[in-house]
């Protein structure tokens, strides 16, 4: 399976998802204005990925802003992978970097970590 | 008539200046535009922290513009109808005044108005929890929003949202919010 890559820009985040390694990263500010056009191809390549079960994998959130609409679409990948691990024998670590000081991007994380049943790691950098 | 007399941007500039207008932009709010209020309000003199909630207030309202505001026009770039309005950040001593104003189709101004005054009676703990059954309900037909703009400004601010109607015309009103956001860091 290939790797699904996208280049960050001054409105949409890095993407990076490796196939292979199980690492998956998204990193910058997202505020598309049509997040579900933008995110659309993230859950393809996510759904074709989930395919095959016991898969190890590890969720990199870094972001330094995103907007209420990005917000729904995070919540939406964490659920797939929430589902992933319950049903499938996966294995999913999350873990959600916040710019040291940055109480609004931490609170954030809690709430995701609140939402979902999975391993969540809130790590200051 | 010189073009000076029909527009005097002196005077503007000394308008803007004493209300203490940092930031205003009226037109179409395409994503370029938006990118553009993000760089600007990086120089933003107080934390990290409050940039960024200035910022996600500010694009939150231009998104509502984008995508809501009644009066649209077609751009080029983007390849579709975005919508016209105007956001303008002003401050005091010790707040930024963050308003937005646009039009809206006049039946859409009550149900606003009902969700606004909920959302301003709620404490901090409920807000979060509205907000968090709010992102997990499924996506509204036809609406490319979250239907989380109104409780991230009163969360990211601290402080309530407010709503002001003008008339328009005869099918719409001119729909302004405003946020106060406090230039020191509470918590």
């Amino acid at each position: 399976m290939e790797n699904f890559h996208i280049d960050g820009s001054t409105y949409i985040p890095r993407i990076d998802f490796n196939a292979e390694t199980g690492v998956l990263e998204i990193e910058g500010e997202s505020y598309h204005e049509y997040t579900t056009e933008f995110f659309g191809p993230i859950f393809s390549w996510l759904e074709d990925y989930l395919e095959e079960s016991g898969k190890e994998i590890t969720m990199n959130f870094k972001m330094s802003y995103f907007n209420t609409s990005s917000s729904r679409r995070f919540l939406e990948i964490l659920t797939l992978l929430e589902e992933y691990q319950n049903n499938k024998e996966g294995k999913v670590v999350v873990n959600w970097y916040y710019e040291e000081n940055d109480v609004d991007m931490l609170e954030s994380g809690e709430e995701y970590a609140d939402d979902v049943e999975l391993t969540f790691n809130l790590l200051p950098y | 008539m010189g073009y000076m007399e029909h527009f005097s941007v002196k005077t503007f500039k000394q308008q803007l200046a004493m209300k203490k207008i940092s930031l205003a932009f009226q037109g179409i709010f395409s994503q370029d535009v938006l990118a553009l209020i993000g760089k600007s309000l990086r120089n933003t003199p107080e934390s990290r922290v409050i940039a960024k909630r200035l910022f996600a207030i500010v694009i939150e309202m231009a998104q509502n513009i984008h995508h809501y505001s009644a009066e649209k026009q077609y751009s080029e770039k983007d390849g579709r109808d975005i919508g016209v309005g105007i956001v303008a950040i002003a401050e005091d001593d010790h707040h930024y005044i963050i308003t937005s104003g646009n039009c809206i189709v006049k039946t859409e101004v009550p149900p606003l108005i009902e969700r606004a005054n909920y959302i301003n009676g709620l404490s901090p703990e409920k807000l979060k929890e509205f907000y968090r059954e709010q992102r997990k309900a499924p996506q509204r037909e036809g609406k490319p929003g979250a239907n989380l703009g109104f409780i991230d400004m009163v969360r990211k601010s601290g402080n309530p949202i407010e709503i002001n109607i003008k008339e328009y015309d005869e099918t719409r009103s001119f729909f302004i919010l405003s946020v106060r956001v406090n230039k020191e860091l509470q918590n």
